[in-house]
Formats: C-alpha cells, structure tokens, sequence
C-alpha cells in the first residue's frame, strides 16, 4: 500500500527563517565589506523592506496594488517622533503641540510597539472601502487614502508642522535596529503568507468566484491583511522618520510610494523572496551606478559625468524586468530548502469515509431567473435526494449551468427558492452556501492558478474552518483520492487537462460536502480519462455520504452513473425520471434532435435509447 | 660605486626643502550633495553649475584663501530625503570641511541634523525658509529668505499706494503656504489690511473657483499676492485676466523665468522679487559673460550666480578666519560683515546665520524683465521665522 504524504507544518517556520537568515548576511555582508557606508546603505536596506513587505502582506496576497501604505508610514513617523522627542525640542519644533500628545520621551522600542497598534487602528478604519473593492478600483482607493492623510497631516500644522520641515526627530534607526525589524518582518510577512489566512486571500486572488464556492470571504480576509500591513507599515514609517531626523509630509507622498511599489514588483510582490529581491536589486543598481555617475576611466577611455545615470539605469532594468518577467523576478517562488532537505510526514486514511449530510435533500421550487428580456430559468421545481447521484442535462443553452449558480448564490434568483434541508440558500452569499455543505465545480474550470496542486485542495479545507496541519492531511487524502498525489507540489497552472478536472473535484471534496454539484466534470476528457472519473464518482455517495448533482453532455457517462435524470430545455423542467424512462421521452429526443426527428425513424426506436450524437456528447453548454 | 656630485647633492636638497612646502598645500574638502533629478533639479543643477565653474576659477588661483586647492565630493540626491541623510553620513565619515546641500529647506535641514553635530558648517544652494537655520548652528542660508522677499515686496506695495491684499496659498510645499504670509504680515504692519485668502493644490488645472471668489470680494483687493510658480501660476494668471479681473498681482522669485515673462499680456504689469539682476556692467553681467565664454551655456537663472557665491562666501569665511577648521571657519561665516558678492553683498553678522541680502524688484512689461530696484529689508518688519 503506498503512503500518502503532507508537507510537514514546520516547513514554512524553517523556510520563514532561511529568508530572515540570508536578509541577515546580506545585511551583515555589506556593511562588513563596504565599512561604513556600507552600514548604511545596509541600513537603508533594511528600513525599505521593511515598508515593501508592509505593502506585501496587502498586495502579493490581494493582488490589489496599494499606494495607500505610505500614508500609515507618514502617520507613524510622526506618532513616533512625538512619543520620542524631547520636551524641550519639541517646543520649538511644534509649539502648539498638545502636551499630553508628545515630549513623553519613551523610548524608541516602546513608542514602535504604540505605533503598531495606532497603525492597526487607522488601517482598520480606513480598510472597510478598500476590501469592499477589487482591482483598479481598490488601487485607486488606496491612493485616495494617501491623499487624504496627506492632505489632513499638511492641514494640520499644529500636530505636524505642516508642509515645514519638521526636525529633532530623534535619529535611532541604525544597522542595528533596522537588520533586527527587517528580519522579524520577513519572518512575519513569511509565516502570514502560508497561514490559513494568507493562503485563503492568495486564493481569492487568483480566483474569486471559485474561492467564495469553497466558502471563503475575500473581503473579510482583504481587511485582515490591510490591517496587519497598516500596522507593519506604520513601523517601517517610524524607523524612517528616526533614520531621516526631519520630514514632512510631502516625504511620504507619491515618489516614496511609487519607489517602493516599484521594488516590490520587479522582485515579484506575490513572495516575500520577491520582495526583498526587488528592494536589494534596485538598491544595488542605484549604489553601482551612483558610483560611476561623476564619471570614470575604463582602461583609455574617460567617460565623463553622467548625471541621472542612477535614475536612468533604474528605470530600464525595471522595464526590462517586466518585460522578460512579468510577475517579477522571483516570480511565485519562496526560497525554500531543497527538496531533499525537506520533510513530508505520513498521513493516515482515516477520515476518507466520512458520512456526512446525508439526510437532507436539495430542495428547488418554482426557481426562476430572469436576465433581462431573458428568462434562463422558469419555475424549475426538483427534489434532489441526499446519498445518491442525479443527473442533470439539457441541450446547449437550456439553462444548466444558470441553475447551478442560482443554487450556489452566484446568481440572485428573481423568484422561487432553495432549500437545503431546512435552510433557505436562495438569500445567502456563495461563501455562505457553501459553508452549508453544497460544493461545486465549474463548467470552465476556476482553479487558484498561482498556487500548488495541494495548496489548491487544502484552502478548501480551510475555509469550513478545519485546522492547517489538518486541512494539509485532508488535502493530501483528497488528492490520492484523484490520483493527483504525484503532482501535489506542482503549479495548479501547469497541470494538464485532465489533471486540472480531478483537481477541481478534490477541491470541491476537501470542503466534505454533503452536497456536491459538478458541472461538466468530463468535459474535455478522453474516454479513458472519463471512464476513470466514473469509477471515482460511482463510490462517493456510498463513502461520503453526499449527494451528487452531475451535469454534463456525455449521456453515457450520465447514464451509467444516476438512477435519475432531469432535463431542462429553455430553462423548464421537459423531463424527470430513470435513464432509461428519459431516453425514451419524446419531449427530450425532440429537445435535442430537433421536431422531425422525432417523428420520424428516430420516434420509432423509442424503445432503444438513442445512441449519442456530437450535439449530446461533445456540444457546449 | 660612483659618489655623487656636488651639483647632484644641491638639487637633492633643494628638493628636499620644497617636499614640506608641497604637503602644506592642504586641500579643502566641500561635500556636496544636490539633486541632479528630480524635483530638485531644477534649482539644484543651475546652483551646482554655477559653483563648480567658481570652484574651478578659485583652485586656478589657488584654491581657498589663495593656498588650499578645492575637492569635491559630489554625490547626486535624486531629491530623495533618504539619499540626501545618507550622503550627509558620508561626510561626516570622510571629515570634509564643508557642506554644501539641496535648494530646499527640508533636505538642508536634515543635513543640518547629522553635520552640525559633528560640527561641519553646512549651507543650502537656495533654500529660503528663514526657519532652515533652526536646526544647528552649524547651517547657513545662501539665498534671501522669503520673510526678507516678502518685507521688501510688501514694503513696495505700500509705497504703491495699496492699502488692502488677498493672499493665494498652498499648503503643498513651505515656500507656497508660508510666503503669503510672511508678507500679509509685513504688509498689516506697514498698516495695510488682508482681505482674505485662497487655497489651492499644487498642479491643479483650473482656478475658476478661485477666480469667482476673487471676483465676488467686496471691496475688491488693492493687489493679490502669491508665491505660485509654475504651473500652477500661469493657470491662475490666465483665468484671473480672463475673467475681467485687472487687479494687480505681486509673485516671488519663482515668477523670474523666461516661462512666465513669455506668457504675453496676462503678465504685464506682475511684480515680483528676484534674488538678483544683473545690471549692465555690474560683477553679475560679468559673471555671466565668463559662463558663458567658458561653457558655451547661459546662466540663465540667479540659481547659478549664487552657486558662485557660496564659493566666495567659504573663501571669505576662511580667510577671516586663518584656517580651514570647520569650527572656527563656522565662527567666521556666521560673523561676517557685509562683503560684496556677485549677485548682491551679504551679511551674515547679526543674523540667525541666513544672510541679510539685497532683494530686486522687478516688473514685467512687454514680456522682457524690468528692473524697478534693489534694496535690503527693513529689519522691523520682516516676519519672524
């Protein structure tokens, strides 16, 4: 009997410290080979990826770019300088500055650690808009955040200064302090990624309907990151107000937010190696070409000053990046241990019969739904029974697929309603109808492209609430399951057709449903592929317990799988029984082949059931 | 072995006498830090020209004081706050003698922040926040500071005749929020009144709004008074006169540009400052001859006169005080009486270390820069920092 396996739950740890050690050494490195000015460009270093991976932890898990980040930054350097500043030089700087506010004098550790919770507070207040939104609506809602925070700290000249430099900021940031956070962030941002929050916001990302039919809430886990990253990125403002000594808040604004976005997606914002990876490119490349920009001599050549030679040389690399590199240098890859180094630990097969649902049935009645001057469904009435498989089919356009996202909540029904059991599904989010136990599979197929085949499966786990190291169990059961075991660290992207159908379907059983809805899950599959498919379907109602909803144009792949077959034509209910009574029904002989033939050779033969044609096996819904 | 011959052995020694003469040739080290891109960069890279050209000229004859030949260390800021506090680490760690910074107050300042302590005198290309000086007293100003700009450009409006303003200010950046008032401060002083204010954001594209405004004052204002630059300036200039509104408009130096003078009618009659003017004969005209002799280029703004004299004003300072110490050359410069320089003389004796300088008046007619007048603030009414 072979073993099936799981990663082991302290490989993140060891791969969160791996990174944290190589930023180290950099670090150390640098400021050992380069002496002083080395320490402080190691120093810079760290103060910047420190701001990176604030903006990370929001925007390689979301996918949403921010711009926003800078604003919490501007908020903790200024929190932090008034917490730390002396009394006395506070007075001058900041006369009208109210006493309970600064001069406390804290020392630097204890003022980052308020700041963090200010942070946390003020990115919670501003992330309820931004996690509502997707995309360049949310990028654009991030700038506006910076704009406003830009606009109340220029306003407000008694706390800040307004846009006059605001100096005596006490200048604690050394290699030190800045080598010890940028470590403890890349440990944070690591570890925060491979979460189970993390790993359920990298899903959304890559899919967002397929993630909220595993019962996953995109926008409550977007707000989870946003604030985390607020906080992160209130302290990396505190240390680079303490590294700069004076600012204002013009210093937070659009050219340090576009600096630092940029780092982050030419390393690739979607890793943390990617992050630190841009900031110390960048870095490297305006310390190289700074050197040379006063001019040089290159054997007899003299080549003369060239100012903006950093700047120049900048921009080309990054436009060559992502012109070879799209999603950034490190792409979608951690620095990990090698593979031999890596442990996977034996997972047992208990769990894999799990009875559940079972008693309650999915209930349609009178479900219509209308787009338009379209009616897609009309009064669609069905009692779908727990514990066995049931057939759904239909011609091309009859509304198939339309019943299943009207029962999954991705469409609102204009009338009628679903029930599971007792519960009505009809008023509930997808996320939510899915933590009812109703799992689905997608006509085209909706996997988390970016994530590997197990993590795919695992996150389905995750979102009914099952423990990480459990869910990484269930994934690796499921996974054997469909004979993808092999491949459970390859790319979801990279696997082939046929792989990608089974992998759908483990995802869809790791949220162990008590009813499973797959639409067109041989699509596509050759006939092997399709038969293999229906040996593993045929078991599950007997080992799970669950009910199955199976549509799809293969009629014997239907046939020999459901003792009952609905037939939808035109978004109605035209048939509902055995395979055999359906095959025989003139009203779906005429649904798919059309009114003469039924009538003709065809009407005769009622008594065998038609052979496929290409319309019922391989046409398109 | 062949022993050396007389005549061998007095150039032996004549050289060995002349080695401790070539050592004392000591160089004099400014670290220079200024903003080659970037925002900065336009009144960087004029003030950066004008000073190397005067470096060269001085270490043609000599160096400082006529015996310390100048290094430069040069590093390029990007207008980047981190880069500029880096680099001010940088000099500190190299012990240069000198800092020369960015034309802006905030960079200066943080400069000021880490060279003063260390006690290296450090002075801003052409920041003019009177407030930059705060930070050390190791931080000189170069520039007239827009309190001593708005004393002399209220002082005028008064002369004028008029007695009620209307101040446009942006909170964006020190210079656009803090010049109007430092001037509806003098110009209350000198017993005229200010009618109101209007915001605006930097870069913004249309002032309609503003406009109305203006237009709906009653009384209408005497003059209005800004320190927009571009683009800001001719966006506001051109709606204003487009909407009928003929009252007169004062600027700051940011308004001496061929840009703004080339705008046509709608600038006719705007007054504004300017840091110099280079009179026909005068050591500015002379300068500018020799630029452009020596570089093929004009120089074309007041940024790169006074580059040049920042050179002089270091050459001064030493030579007060009979030594390249930074301490003591400090002590020098921040007592140094009037002394001529090109574009204009400057004081730094008696000040809080941003030098008292003349301030020219100029009006704009006919697209061409007219000189009105040249003179020093009235120290009882310039706003305090």
């Amino acid at each position: 009997m072979h073993q099936v396996t799981a990663p082991s739950p302290f490989q993140t740890v060891t791969d969160a410290i791996l990174l944290a050690a190589a930023v180290a050494l950099l670090m150390g490195a640098v400021a050992l080979v380069f002496g002083l000015p080395g320490q402080r460009t190691a120093t810079l270093f760290g103060v910047n990826l420190c701001a990176v991976l604030a903006f990370q932890v929001f925007s390689g898990n979301s996918g949403i770019v921010s711009f926003g980040h800078t604003a919490f930054m501007a908020i903790g350097a200024y929190l932090s300088a008034w917490l730390t500043m002396p009394a006395s030089m506070l007075r001058v700087t900041l006369p009208n500055l109210p006493s309970w506010l600064g001069g406390h004098e804290l020392p630097v550790l204890v003022a980052l650690a308020a700041v963090f919770v200010l942070g946390l507070g003020a990115a919670l207040f501003s992330g309820v808009p931004v996690a509502r939104l997707n995309g360049a609506s949310a990028s654009i809602a991030t700038l506006g955040i910076l704009i406003i925070v830009y606009s109340v700290l220029s306003a407000a000249r008694d706390l800040t200064g307004g846009n006059r430099a605001f100096y005596g900021v006490p200048r604690a940031t050394g290699f030190g302090l800045a080598a010890a956070f940028a470590c403890g962030f890349v440990l944070l941002a690591r570890l925060y990624r491979d979460s189970r929050w993390g790993l359920m916001l990298r899903a959304a990302r890559d899919n967002e309907p397929a993630a909220r039919a595993c019962g996953i809430d995109p926008v409550r886990l977007r707000l989870g990151a946003w604030v985390l990253s607020g906080g992160m990125g209130a302290v990396a403002g505190a240390l680079y107000g303490h590294m700069l000594g004076a600012f204002t808040p013009r210093d937070f604004q659009f050219d340090l937010a576009f600096g630092l976005v940029a780092m982050m997606i030419v390393g690739g914002m979607g890793t943390v190696t990617g992050a630190a990876g841009g900031v110390a490119l960048i870095m490297a490349l305006q310390e190289g070409l700074q050197r040379l920009e006063t001019g040089f001599t290159l054997g007899p050549l003299q080549v003369p000053q060239v100012f903006g030679l950093p700047i120049l040389g900048t921009s080309l690399v990054i436009l060559l990046v992502l012109l070879l590199r799209p999603q950034g240098l490190f792409g979608d890859r951690e620095l990990t241990l090698p593979a031999r180094l890596r442990t996977r630990q034996a997972v047992g097969t208990e769990g894999m019969s799990r009875p559940a649902g079972g008693t309650r049935s999915l209930r349609l009645d009178a479900v219509t739904k209308a787009f338009a001057g379209l009616t897609a469904l009309r009064n669609v009435s069905a009692d779908i029974p727990p514990g066995r498989v049931t057939g759904l089919i239909g011609p091309n356009g009859a509304g198939k697929s339309t019943l299943v996202n009207a029962i999954t909540g991705q469409l609102p029904l204009s009338s009628g309603q679903v029930t599971f059991g007792t519960e009505r599904l009809d008023r509930l989010a997808p996320q939510d109808v899915a933590r009812t136990g109703i799992a689905r599979t997608f006509q085209n197929i909706r996997l988390f492209e970016r994530l590997s085949t197990e993590e795919n499966v695992t996150v389905a786990a995750l979102a009914q609430g099952v423990p990480l190291s459990r869910a990484r169990d269930r994934a690796a059961q499921e996974l054997d399951h469909v004979g993808l075991a092999g491949m459970a660290e390859r790319r979801a992207g990279s696997l082939p057709y046929g792989a990608r159908r089974r992998l759908e379907i483990a995802r869809a059983l790791a949220t162990d449903p008590a009813f499973l809805l797959l639409d067109e899950p041989a699509a596509g599959m050759n006939p092997e592929e399709t038969a293999d498919l229906a040996r593993r379907l045929r078991s599950l109602p007997a080992a799970r317990g669950a009910g199955l909803l199976l549509i799809d144009h293969d009629l014997p792949f239907v046939m020999s799988l459901c003792g009952r077959v609905i037939v939808l034509n035109r978004g109605e209910v035209i048939a509902d029984g055995t395979p055999e009574a359906v095959q025989r029904d003139p009203g779906v002989i005429e649904a798919y082949l059309g009114t003469r033939a039924s009538r003709g050779p065809t009407a005769r033969q009622e008594a065998t059931p038609p052979p496929p044609t290409e319309e019922m096996t391989h046409a398109p819904t | 072995m062949r022993r050396p011959d007389s005549g061998t052995l007095l150039l032996l020694s004549a050289a060995l006498l002349a080695a401790p003469a070539a050592v004392a040739q000591e160089e004099y080290v400014i670290g220079v830090a200024a903003a080659q891109s970037g925002g900065l960069a336009p009144f960087d890279q004029p003030s950066f020209a004008g000073f190397q050209f005067c470096v060269d000229e001085m270490n043609a004859q000599g160096g400082i004081a006529g015996q310390h030949p100048i290094r430069l260390e040069v590093r390029d800021t990007r207008s980047d706050m981190a880069e500029t506090v880096k680099f001010a680490q940088e000099f500190v760690d190299l012990g240069v003698n000198f800092v020369v910074g960015p034309a802006d107050g905030d960079p200066t300042m943080a400069m000021g922040q880490i060279t003063g302590p260390a006690g290296i005198p450090t002075m801003t290309f052409a920041g003019t926040a009177p407030i930059l000086t705060q930070v050390s007293d190791y931080v000189f100003g170069s520039y007239p500071a827009d309190n001593q700009q708005a004393a002399v450009l209220a002082s005028y409006a008064r002369e004028l005749g008029y007695g009620s303003a209307w101040l446009l200010k942006s909170p964006d950046a020190a210079y656009t929020l803090i010049g109007p008032e430092y001037f509806g401060q003098a110009f209350q002083t000198l017993g005229g009144t200010v009618l109101g204010e209007g915001s605006y954001t930097m870069n913004q594209p249309e002032f309609s709004a503003i406009v109305t405004t203006i237009q709906a004052l009653d009384p209408q204002p005497d003059v209005i008074v800004t320190w927009a630059w571009e683009p800001d300036f001719p966006a506001f200039i051109r709606a204003l006169r487009d909407a009928g509104v003929t009252t007169p408009v004062m600027g700051a130096d940011v308004l001496d540009t061929p840009t703004v003078r080339g705008l046509g009618d709608v600038v006719e009659g705007v007054v504004h400052t300017s840091g110099g003017y280079a009179e026909e004969g005068s050591a500015h005209a002379d300068f500018n001859a020799r630029y452009l002799a020596a570089t093929g280029l004009a120089a074309d703004t007041n940024y790169h006169v006074n580059g040049c004299d920042i050179v002089g004003m270091i050459d001064a300072a030493v030579r007060a005080a009979g030594s390249t110490d930074p301490s003591a050359v400090r002590d020098a410069l921040a007592d140094l009486p009037e002394t001529q320089g090109i574009m204009s003389s400057y004081t730094f004796a008696g000040t809080d270390r941003m030098p008292l300088r003349s301030v020219v008046l100029a009006r704009i007619e006919g697209g061409q820069k007219v000189f009105i007048r040249r003179g020093l603030a009235d120290p009882a009414i310039i706003p305090a920092p």
